[in-house]
């Protein structure tokens, strides 16, 4: 919907490092823009007014990874489809992933994204393919897709493991004359073998082939000793394991241009949900220990791991209702990062989630934080911490329904987002 | 306590130790009936059971139809050698076809772990699981169990070490669960690169060393090297894993007390176990197929007991 005039009342400002962040604040925005921004403000006139008990306010949220189907995937999300289950999810902003059909690894496919969201409340940030038909042996043309559209690509990712050392060395060194920032999902894929959960306990004992954690950690070491080696940009897009995070952690002490984001699926489960063989927990990288999950935690509280994507992967239900060898990997996820990041993963903070989310997503791909000051462009999230809500069939914006979390009931609710002129508010 | 704890045998991970005992009672009665001349009961005469084997299988599906038919069940038999999506239909789609044939229970081998899990809860009927991929293989530890029982009187404080493919075994994955309920002591022995990395997380001792751990057991159970299952190679040759893990006389002769042999067959002779030691007395081989048949018939009949029936 077109945004005009709005008067938002008594919101609290959730902006870690802003001189506002945890002052309750009026809001009037008017053409895209903040107005004014005090401790009480009058409707000026017919402003629309948004007013609930325990509102917030922050930078809008940018998912650094989803999936949505188009082209060539549409029964199971459409851009479109998308772009409403990101809204709903309280995003203004998200980079989508370039494995589709056909794959997405060239100008025109960029510019399709990118128009996409043209004139949305969700800016699409197109993600560029890594190699040619994502097929890890020939560079994909990353400079023209940079170049392209409204936007051009971001980054770029095949969204998959990268099994030649060589190539990635090249993607590496190719992507610095126009400063490109490269994806890497880190997994070892002779050691991940046939696995399709984490090796450990849980999959001894269900008889599931496992991935060991070591095919991710053994991966993060090599693309860490080939951006000291080359330069450059990496952002490790899929990170699983806690030892992973350390070894990012310890290459940032160490001034390399690292960063990583965790899927949030990986901070509220462990592998043990596993046990009753319910595809809908079949995601990769898998589903680590518990410990890992408390690990993971830890390392975004230290700023190791950087943001929280939702890794959004919609599926067709005849590709999750099936023996578990035989389905598909993914979780619809978008709508409820926040939600069930805020019931569920009770080690994380609001402000570390925001921060996740709003903040630091922005520096990872070098692009300015929304700002929340007067006369700046709007782009902000609404949401209330302690609404509860429940997630069902009924409410779900995405085209796809596989997610472990239909009937679950909440606590946190996203109320809207501003995305210059344009808003999604309930 | 005269039925299961369970609605469908899936593994034993989810049976109490009570089910197994109920289970081994139920077939010491069995046992008598397949002895006699006349090796049939008409009890589950009502009852019509689909085998479905979706993954080759001789023994085990023999033993279940014999089963059957001494219980007098009528008996229909599906073999798919290829997967049910391969062919396009769905698992549930082709387990809900026969079963639209007023089928009351079904038995499924199938390649993939957790299939009889996801069958259970979406189709209307009792499901024995008879091998899903590296999950469970619930009837082959209870019939090793039951033998252990038969031979040495109780399996409570007996050690039984189980030697070879641990990796890609479902015998061992319900053999670890069932040996464990019934108080036993577990210990597992094979080259490293077939042993689970977490397998130690189960409670089990682990152990390379073939004579180490004979001495330590009161029972072997010697899994098949299944050279068709490994996509890689595990070990440089047979000749050389036959070396280091396979039984012989001279092995045994050197133990400082003697043990129970076992092994869920196929044999291979020469490779996991000589011919020697397969056809000499401490090999409890062929009791163990027999009693498969007994405990079959158990489990068949305490799972019929819970399909509502007319008296």
């Amino acid at each position: 919907m077109i945004v005009m005039k709005l008067l938002i009342k008594k919101a609290k400002i959730c902006y870690p490092g802003h001189k506002l962040h945890g002052k309750t604040q009026d809001v009037i925005v008017e053409s895209g823009k903040i107005q004014c921004i005090a401790s009480s403000l009058k409707n000026p006139g017919n402003y629309k007014e948004i007013t609930s008990k325990n509102l917030h306010l922050s930078p809008g949220w940018l998912d650094l990874k989803a999936n949505l189907g188009e082209p060539g995937f549409e029964e199971r999300e459409t851009l479109e489809s998308g772009m409403k289950a990101a809204a709903a999810g309280g995003f203004t902003g998200v980079c989508v992933s370039p494995d589709v059909q056909p794959f997405s690894d060239n100008r025109s496919s960029i510019e399709f994204v990118s128009r996409a969201g043209e004139g949305k409340s969700v800016t699409l940030y197109p993600l560029g393919a890594l190699s040619k038909g994502g097929k890890g042996e020939e560079l994909a043309e990353m400079f023209d897709m940079h170049k392209s559209g409204l936007v051009g690509a971001v980054a770029f990712t095949d969204n998959k493991p990268i099994p030649n050392a060589k190539f990635q060395l090249l993607l590496q060194q190719y992507s610095q004359n126009f400063d490109g920032l490269i994806y890497s999902f880190p997994m070892n894929l002779d050691l991940a073998g046939k696995g399709n959960v984490s090796e450990g306990e849980t999959s001894t004992y269900l008889g599931l082939k496992g991935i060991p954690h070591l095919a991710e950690e053994i991966t993060v070491a090599r693309d860490l000793q080939i951006l000291e080696y080359a330069g450059g940009r990496l952002h490790f897009s899929d990170i699983s394991s806690a030892e992973s995070a350390k070894l990012i952690g310890a290459s940032k002490k160490s001034k390399l241009n690292a960063t990583a984001s965790v899927a949030w699926y990986h901070l509220i489960f462990n592998d043990t949900v596993l046990e009753g063989f319910d595809s809908n927990y079949k995601v990769l990288p898998p589903l680590r220990t518990e410990s890992d999950r408390k690990g993971l935690i830890k390392a975004l509280k230290e700023g190791n791991i950087d943001t929280i994507t939702s890794n959004h992967q919609p599926q067709n239900i005849e590709r999750k209702e099936c023996e578990f060898e035989y389905a598909g990997y993914g979780i619809n996820g978008m709508q409820v990062v926040f939600a069930a990041l805020n019931t569920f993963a009770k080690e994380l903070d609001l402000d570390t989630l925001v921060e996740s989310l709003g903040i630091r997503p922005y520096q990872v791909l070098n692009k300015e934080t929304p700002s929340i000051e007067e006369g700046s462009n709007a782009n902000f999230t609404l949401f209330d911490p302690q609404e509860k809500w429940t997630y069902d069939k009924t409410n779900n914006h995405s085209l796809a329904e596989n997610n472990p979390m239909f009937g679950t009931e909440f606590t946190g609710k996203v109320l809207g987002t501003v995305n210059g002129k344009v808003g999604n508010i309930s | 306590m005269s039925e299961l704890s369970v609605e469908h045998l899936i593994g034993i991970k989810s049976l109490t130790e009570s089910d197994i005992q109920l289970i081994f009672a139920m077939a010491d009665n069995f046992k008598q009936v397949i002895n006699r001349p006349i090796k049939k009961v008409p009890t589950l005469r009502d009852i019509t059971i689909a085998n479905l084997f979706f993954e080759n299988s001789t023994r085990t599906k023999l033993s279940f139809e014999l089963a059957e038919k001494r219980l007098s069940a009528d008996v229909i038999n599906f073999s798919a050698g290829s997967s049910s999506v391969s062919k396009g239909e769905t698992l549930v789609d082709t387990v809900n076809n026969i079963l639209a044939m007023k089928v009351d229970m079904v038995v499924m081998r199938h390649p993939n772990p957790g299939a009889s899990v996801f069958l259970s809860q979406r189709v209307n009927s009792r499901i024995i699981n008879a091998g899903d991929g590296a999950h469970e293989h619930p009837t082959q530890a209870l019939l090793d169990s039951y033998s252990i029982r038969e031979k040495l009187g109780d399996v409570a404080g007996k050690k039984v070490v189980i030697v070879g493919d641990i990796l890609h075994s479902r015998v061992a994955m319900s053999n670890i669960f069932c040996l464990q309920k019934m108080g036993a002591e577990v210990m597992v022995c094979g080259p490293k690169t077939l042993l689970p990395k977490y397998i130690d997380k189960m409670g089990v001792k682990v152990e390379t060393d073939l004579k180490k751990a004979l001495n330590w057991c009161d029972v072997a159970n010697m899994l098949r090297i299944q050279m068709e299952r490994l996509d890689i190679s595990y070990f440089p040759s047979l000749r050389e894993y036959t070396m280091q893990f396979g039984l012989t006389a001279q092995i045994l002769k050197e133990l400082k007390k003697p043990i129970t042999i076992m092994h869920p067959g196929p044999i291979n002779r020469g490779v996991e176990i000589s011919s020697a030691i397969a056809d000499s007395e401490q090999a409890i081989i062929l009791d163990q197929v027999e009693n498969g048949v007994a405990v079959r018939m158990a489990i068949l009949y305490l799972l019929a007991q819970k399909i509502d029936r007319p008296q």
